[in-house]
This record gives structure tokens, sequence and C-alpha cells, in this order.
């Protein structure tokens, strides 16, 4: 192949080659119009191929920022996992976020409406506004001494429930044990109707003796079982004021002798229990008969698999012809019972 | 220091597609560029290593060409490239090792080299007025280029690679030689008649238009006159693998 020079330039010549293509080579001392044979061709740089992955690592990139964003600060801090009720005389309940974050803020009643009105839950934690809501609860004069305020925990994790409760009645009685009965009631549904063996009553009596009726008279309504009266500790049905510690005859004869030594229960209760009679058969007659394992209606002893043709021979139904054979059909004649 | 870095780059951004301001910037450097070399060939240049010295420049005008800022200073990276090529060099030249130099003494007497015993077979007076001739043909050819905008560097930069796309470039000059009207038209307009030739050739448009500069070249050269060039082109067309001239 030789090449005709056409241009040259201090770093390459431009060259023809006999196909007609015009190429840039190592210019080593030509002049136009040289032809040569070999010639050191310019390496033209090659346009690189973007990788398949690199549009989707910026996507995938993209996706995990999501996941994170979402997962780990979106949800647990902005979405509903519990709710916390907090009853004084005021009904009030709020949302509450994995993180204790307080997300919504409802007056179940009258009186709740009126506390949390005009009060603003945003970006407070479930700790700032119980304590808050009780301080205002104290100002409005919901709240006194002595008075009860009962937190009721709802949530599906009945772990993160179990934390909540724990935490906010240490936080609540940390600050108003002294004077405020804290009392939850996490199983309840209606805690203030009817309250029910689940409840937990945590109760200080801190309050002096004096300002007991006091206190009954400020709160009958928020707690109507706590007006009973504290002597009467007859629970029974006939309620006669008798507590009957001493009578333990539980006894349908209630004839105050408890019979602890009888202890026959037997039908006839003649008072031998009869431990050594193990002789359940029908025919109690003391022998147990063990080894008799003949139940059947023959009973003889034997126990025979046989045939039950009521001619003491072993074989079937009309096959009655004493060879042992089941049903051969050789039953026409020459039998004893004449059934054919 | 780092000034100098600075408008490096704005110039070897500028060479890429300038080829004067290439030149330009080869002259600047072309002290780097021979220290660079002499740093390989552990000798003056001027001393039988002219080659090296061109290959060395062509590497500093490939790493201008195929230079990237985000990736790195230029010098550096023309030092490399400039060493590879050298390398590259010297590994194709190792295959005609045992090849007697034609320098090398002849035996007998002493002052006589190889070279001298050989008879002188060249017509110094024929070659240089070939060479004359179509260095004034290719002169004017450049001349009509320019006319159309464009050099001869441009025709290579858009000249095709693929074998292909070369074939489909000479059909679309054989359609032309075979009615030189389009010739006509292309040398009196100054535009390239698509239409016909895409029709006439069976090409596609689009291969046309990506390769537009380089085929008013080609089909320049077979306009009037240019005998030398045409002669040059025909001689794979007609005779396949004829001898060079």
């Amino acid at each position: 192949m030789s090449y005709l020079v056409m241009e040259t330039h201090p770093a390459y010549a431009v060259v023809m080659d006999e196909e007609g293509r015009f190429l840039k080579a190592a210019n080593l001392r030509y002049q136009v119009g040289d032809t040569v044979q070999e010639i050191i061709e310019l390496r033209m740089p090659r346009k690189k191929a973007i990788p398949l992955w690199k549009p989707l690592s910026g996507l995938a990139g993209l996706a995990a920022c999501f996941y994170l964003v979402f997962f780990g600060y979106y949800r647990p801090n902005f979405t509903a996992y519990g709710t916390l009720r907090i009853q004084i005389n005021p009904d009030v309940e709020m949302t509450v976020s994995r993180t204790d974050r307080v997300l919504d803020l409802e007056g179940l009643n009258e009186d709740g409406e009126d506390l949390i009105a005009g009060y603003s839950y945003r970006g407070k934690d479930r700790e700032t506004t119980a304590e808050e809501l009780v301080e205002r609860a104290i100002d409005m004069g919901y709240l006194s001494d002595g008075d009860t305020i009962s937190i009721t925990v709802n949530s599906s994790d009945p772990e993160w429930r179990a934390r909540e409760e724990v935490q906010v009645q240490a936080q609540l009685e940390e600050r108003y044990g002294e004077s405020i009965v804290i009392q939850l009631g996490g199983d309840l549904q209606q805690p203030s109707s009817a309250p029910a063996a689940g409840t937990e009553e945590v109760v200080i009596p801190v309050t002096p003796p004096t300002s007991a009726p006091t206190g009954e008279e400020a709160a009958p309504v928020s707690n109507p079982d706590r007006t009973t009266v504290n002597s009467d500790t007859d629970y029974g049905p006939s309620g006669d004021s008798v507590t009957n510690y001493e009578d333990t005859d539980y006894g349908p004869n209630a004839d105050g002798v408890t019979n602890y030594e009888d202890t026959d229960y037997g039908p006839n209760a003649d008072g031998v229990t009869n431990y050594e009679d193990t002789d359940y058969g029908p025919n109690a007659d003391g022998v147990t008969n063990y080894e008799d394992t003949d139940y059947g209606p023959y009973n003889d002893g034997v126990t025979d698999y046989a045939d039950r043709g009521d001619d003491s021979d072993d074989d079937w139904g009309n096959d009655d012809d004493d060879d042992g054979n089941w049903d051969d059909d050789d039953d026409s004649d020459d039998d004893d019972d004449g059934d054919d | 220091m780092v000034r100098t870095e600075h408008s490096i780059v704005g110039q070897v951004y500028a060479a890429k597609t300038d080829s004067e301001a290439a030149d330009a910037l080869i002259g600047q450097y072309i002290g780097f560029i021979r220290s660079e070399t002499v740093k390989f060939t552990h000798a003056a240049l001027e001393d039988g290593h002219e080659d090296e010295l061109s290959i060395a420049m062509l590497a500093f005008y490939e790493a201008i060409l195929s230079y990237e800022k985000t990736k790195g200073a230029f010098l550096p990276y023309a030092s490399r490239a400039i060493r590879n090529r050298l390398i590259d060099h010297y590994r194709a030249e190792k295959r005609h090792g045992n090849v007697v130099s034609l320098h090398a003494p002849a035996g007998g007497e002493a002052d006589r080299s190889l070279l001298d015993t050989l008879p002188d077979t060249r017509d110094e007076i024929g070659t240089f007025e070939a060479r004359t001739a179509s260095q004034k043909e290719i002169r004017e050819f450049g001349a009509q280029l320019a006319n159309f905008g464009l050099s001869f560097s441009d025709v290579a930069d858009n000249c095709p690679r693929q074998e292909r796309t070369l074939a489909a470039c000479r059909r679309v000059l054989d359609c032309a030689r075979a009615n030189p009207a389009l010739l006509e038209k292309l040398v009196e307009t100054g535009r390239l008649p698509m239409s016909e030739l895409a029709a006439g050739s069976g090409t596609d448009k689009k291969t046309m238009e990506r390769h537009r500069k380089y085929l008013v070249a080609i089909l320049l050269a077979f306009t009037n006159g240019y005998e030398i060039i045409r002669g040059h082109l025909c001689q794979i067309t007609r005779a396949k693998g004829g001898e060079g001239k």
C-alpha cells in the first residue's frame, strides 16, 4: 500500500491511501507530494461506552436513600403507633408515634376538648405533653389533690404498650405522685363505668386523713367505686355484715362440720374408701379377673374367635358344613340346620 | 505552575478541534517532547533518532486528542503517552531485527559500507520532478477544498473508518463518475447533490450526511485535472495489488 502525502503538520501528515482514505500519520520528515510505503497511523481516541450499571446505580442510591428516610425517620416519627388516653375528668386521647412523638390530640368529652383548646402539641413528645396537660388540668381546676388520673395505653405492640405504661406512670408519679393518684387502666375499654379486676391501682396515700372526706366530695364522678365503706368486708351474698371467717365449711350442707376426715366420695358414702377393692367389674366380688379376657357373651373363659353360627363349629354364615372352609358354596345339603 | 497548568488545559481543548492551535501548541511544547524522547532513547536525537522524535510528536498530538481534564494534569499524561508510543514503535521495529544495516562495513576495504556497493537505481531527477508536479497538483486541490471551507485535516477526521462505510462512499463515487453532470453541479454550486447521489448509488442519505466532507473531497479529486491524485487512487481500483509507484 502506498500513500500520497497531502498535507504536513509539525506533528502529523495527512496522507491518502490508494483506496481513497484520508489518514493522519506520523510525519517522518515528509514533504507534500511524497509517496510513502509505510506509515505510522494516528490512533483515534475511542469513545468510551457508558457501563450499563451507571444510570442504574443512581437509581439504586436514590431508592436506598428513600428507604432509609422512610423506615429510619418517617415511620418511627410520623406514623401512629399507639394511643395514650388520659382521663382526669377531661378525657383526652393522644396518638403517639413509636418514638413518643405526639401526632394528634383529641378531646373525648366536653371537658377534654376544653382542656386541649388552644394547646399546641406540635413537635412535642409524649412526656412533655402529658405533663403539660396535667399542669393545665390543675390550672383549670379539673384536678386537685387526691384526685385520680387514669391512663390507658393502647397499641398493637404489647411490649411497647407495657413499656409506655411504666414510663408514663413513673413520670407522672414522680411529679404529682404526692397529691394525685395515678391509675393504669390498660385493659379497660370503659374504665370510668366498670373498673374490672385487671386494673392496676397505685395509690400513694400521702394525703392527710382529714382531707379524705373532702376528696370524696370533690371527685365522686371520676371514681364511684372508691366510695365503698371500708369497714364492711363482707362480700358474701347475704351481706349480713358477718364475715364468717371461721366458717370454712363450703359444703352443700353447711352444717359447720368440715368433714375433713371423710374422704369417701363414693356413691354409697359409708365412710369406707375401698381403696383396696380394684374390682370394677359388674359382679363386684373382689376378684379382678385380669386373666379372663373373654369378654364375649359366652363367658366361659375361652377366647374363641370363632364361628358364632350356634352350631359350635368354626364356619361362617350359611356355610355350615363343618369343613372349616369359608363359604365354599357347598352348602346344598348334608348339614344339620336344614336351611336349603 | 498551577497557572500554566490551567492555561494548558484551555489550549489543549482548543487544539482538539483546531489543527492550527494544535500545531502552535506542539511548537510551544517541542522542548518537552524532545526531552521526553531523549529520556527514552538516551541519545541525541540528531544521531539517527529523528523517527523517534516524529513518533513522540504524533503521540503528543494523540494525547491532545484524547485528553480529559477531569482525569488529571495534561503533561504527565502526555509524557506517559509518548513513552508508550515509543515502546510500541520499538516492539514493531524488533520484527526487522535480523536485517543487516546498509551502513554496516562491507568487508574488504575499510571505508566502504554496504550502501556504497549497491548500484544506484534511483532516478533522482525523475522523482524530484514527479514530486514537484504532484506537489503543485495537491496545492491546487487543497486550494479548491479551501473554497469549500475544508482542509485536509478536516477531511481526514471525517474519513470513514469502517470498511462497509468506505464501500458505500465508493459506490457514491462510482455513481458520480458514471454521470459527470453531477460532478459539474458540485463544482458549480459548491453543494453536494445529495438526493441524486443517494438515488443513483443506493446509499443511505444519513451515511452520506455523516461523511459529507470526505465525499466532497473525493468527488472533487475526480472533477478536472488532478491526474496524479486520480492515478494514485486508480492503482488499486484497476489493478488490484498493483505495484506501488
